[in-house]
């Protein structure tokens, strides 16, 4: 992450009290502080930025965790989303969170700890299953760590509940509050990665990829398993030359034999998203892709490009590691056999092998 | 209930703005029925209005009455005059505005004059939760916006928006662009008489080509490739139209259309008994093809599935642009 530019704290009505807040706003320092009754009523506003320069403290009322909300006509890795907050400090241009504008700010939801103890509870009373969590679904899992700390809370949260893991997911190399926990049992650390040119154009805000992995490579030497993700994959100018120069970065950093799993996925929007990525980029070339009306209603690149990228990179990982627990995030059975070369069958299949991966890394 | 204190007088015609005012919303409008109707029955209601400083009349209800009457070459009018009524400015548009909600639908346009001269003398917030319901508009201040910025656009839009032969989804698009792009592309809309839905591919085509190749739109639209379709003499418009949207289609996914191209040859070439169609999934996106068999009787059924059996090129079926990529 690049110069931090909060701003602003607010501090929403019934978010007081609790010491996890206390401790963000103490860390903040000397920034201006609004207290204010409750969230903005968006229907009077047009929020055309989602003002990533304030922090918003609020007591979340919503389900914490939750089953990544997959559909029945693509293969989903059955992710549980650990949701500690909204938004985050980068902009990259084709971001889903774009499309929540009636959410400003970067949200931290005050009230984390005293639902991991619910969260606890259910870990607990299924031991027949594996549950992968990460929180990097609708903020980054990192990029705030030095303010939020949330790493203090959840790393030992999932020491020693042999039935889970945490998979922090990040686009930055905010690592000192990870490194200075001594945990490292079922903890995964992963990094978004892309060709050099779309990390350049589209992925404002966010650190290089030397810098990424740099930091991947320091978590791993400190013992950390590592998970990386291609998601979005975008077709561009050269992309398999680009693809190629991100992977020989990997090579140069990264010992593949402590890499969990490497997911990939297309890029793919909701139609509405189209609009206010035009507005908020106008710059960009991600939407020049072929782009058709998926099963699930998303757009997505048409199949047979789609086929050609995942093969690709197939071929291109598997020549630097033979087992580097690939897999496709919300892809169908045909596109798994075509560019895989094998399919898990359904959603119950990849999360059996996933969750076989899990116990290999992690006993 | 409050009671109007207004006077009854007599105006001559010719002291009444030509201009609709303040407090008018009107906007495009046929005034035959009403001119018709005078002409049988005379004028029903007097229209009211007020005197400025000047001495002119300004028209506070009944714009389109007074314009039928100077159609119908009359020299005076009975009016209530409402000048020393006490309402203000506010409350003579509203009095307008509850006198059209009363008796009639406002077309788009005239929904965006109503919410710009409400935001003039009412905070955002109010028009916003108040008066958009009202216009039967959600409340919302992006859809606030996208009804003030139609009172900004050109007289010809102005009209295909009321005449609904745009689509506001199109208009919203068309927005969106700077405004050379925007009109041509909107002359060309309105040239090939596009429907709602082929408004919306064809604005969504040439913005992506648009941006995908670095063409300015204008220019796009000057492209000989267009202007031979559009110029050329034996074909009809709908043939035009289907040539204009299978060109931008075709640059727009040239994939997609090599592999429909390529499944269709394919098709072509099995020879198919009459009455027999082999589809697609929509963007080939599902790995399910669909077969349609017509018949009359369980005979011809059972013929036409023997057939079919014996077509051996229906075995590749599965992979359309296998030979032809």
């Amino acid at each position: 992450m690049k110069d931090f530019p909060i701003k602003t704290l607010f501090i929403e009505k019934g978010a007081d009290g609790y010491s996890f807040g206390a401790k963000i706003i103490e860390r903040l320092g000397d920034i201006p502080v609004d207290r204010i009754e409750y969230d903005v009523d968006n229907r009077y506003q047009q929020l055309n930025n989602m003002d990533k320069e304030s922090i918003r403290l609020l007591r979340f009322q919503g389900a914490f965790l939750k089953t990544c909300p997959g559909t029945k006509e693509y293969i989903c890795c059955g992710y549980q989303i650990l949701n500690v907050g909204t938004n985050c400090t980068m902009d990259c241009s084709y971001c889903i969170l774009q499309a929540y504008f009636n959410q400003p700010s970067i949200r931290v939801f005050v009230n984390l700890e005293e639902q991991l103890t619910t969260i606890g509870q259910l870990i607990d009373s299924r031991p027949e299953k594996i549950f992968r969590i990460g929180t990097g679904e609708f903020t980054d899992s990192l990029a705030l760590d030095h303010i939020v700390h949330w790493s203090d809370i959840l790393i030992p949260f999932f020491l020693g509940r042999k039935n889970a893991v945490l998979e922090l997911k990040t686009k930055s190399n905010q690592i000192e509050g990870l490194l200075s926990s001594p945990v490292r049992e079922r903890i995964i650390v992963s990094w978004s990665l892309n060709s050099p040119y779309i990390v350049a154009k589209e992925e404002h805000g966010t650190v290089g990829l030397k810098k990424r992995l740099e930091a991947a490579k320091r978590c791993q030497s400190e013992g950390f398993i590592l998970g990386f993700h291609f998601d979005p994959l975008i077709e561009h100018p050269d992309w398999k030359e680009g693809y190629m120069k991100t992977l020989e970065m990997m090579d140069e950093y990264i010992n593949p034999k402590g890499i969990i799993w490497i997911s990939m996925g297309c890029f793919r929007y909701m139609p509405g998203l189209k609009t206010i990525i035009r507005k908020r980029h106008p710059e960009t070339h991600i939407l020049d892709g072929e782009f058709i009306s998926g099963l699930d209603g998303k757009m997505r690149y048409f199949k047979p490009i789609r086929i050609e990228m995942y093969a690709f990179m197939v071929e291109i990982i598997k020549k630097w590691y033979h087992d580097p627990g690939l897999y496709l995030c919300m892809e169908s059975d045909e596109i798994w056999t075509k560019s895989m070369g094998w399919s898990p069958g359904n959603s119950e299949g990849l999360s059996h092998y996933l969750d076989k991966r899990v116990i290999e890394f992690f006993g | 209930m409050k009671m109007l204190r207004g006077k009854s007088i007599l105006l001559d015609l010719k002291e009444i703005d030509d201009n609709p005012g303040p407090y008018c919303m009107s906007f495009h409008f046929d005034l035959k029925a009403l001119v018709r109707s005078i002409e049988h029955c005379g004028l029903i209601n007097d229209p009211f209005i007020i005197l400025t400083e000047e001495g002119r009349a300004e028209v506070v209800i009944g714009y389109r009455r007074i314009l039928a009457l100077k159609a119908l070459k009359m020299e005076s009018i009975g009016c209530i005059d409402l000048s020393d009524s006490g309402l203000s400015h506010l409350d003579l548009l509203l009095l307008n505005l509850s006198e059209n909600l009363a008796t009639r639908q406002f077309n788009d346009l005239e929904k965006g004059m109503i919410l710009s001269r409400l935001m003039i003398y009412i905070s955002k917030e109010k028009v916003i939760e108040e008066y958009m319901p009202v216009l039967k508009l959600p409340s919302h201040v992006e859809t606030l916006h996208f009804f003030l910025n139609l009172d900004g656009l050109d007289q010809q839009m102005k009209i295909s928006i009321a005449e609904k032969v745009i689509s506001l989804r199109a208009i919203k698009m068309l927005l969106d662009m700077e405004e050379k792009s925007r009109f041509s592309v909107f002359l060309l809309l309105a040239k090939l008489k596009l429907n709602f839905n082929k408004q919306i591919h064809f604005i969504e085509y040439i913005v992506d080509i648009s941006h995908k190749e670095g063409i300015g739109i204008p220019d796009l639209l000057m492209e000989k490739s267009f202007q031979r379709i559009l110029e050329e003499k034996p074909l009809n418009n709908p043939q035009k139209v289907k040539r204009v949207m299978n060109l931008l289609r075709a640059r727009r996914y040239p994939s997609l259309v090599h592999y429909e191209d390529a499944f269709n040859r394919k098709i072509s070439q099995l020879e198919l008994p009459h009455g027999v169609r082999l589809c697609h999934s929509p963007f080939f996106e599902s790995p399910d093809y669909m077969l349609e068999i017509k018949f009359k009787k369980g005979g011809e059924l059972k013929e036409k599935l023997k057939i079919l059996s014996r077509i051996e090129g229906l075995d590749n079926i599965g992979n359309p642009a296998q030979k032809d990529q």
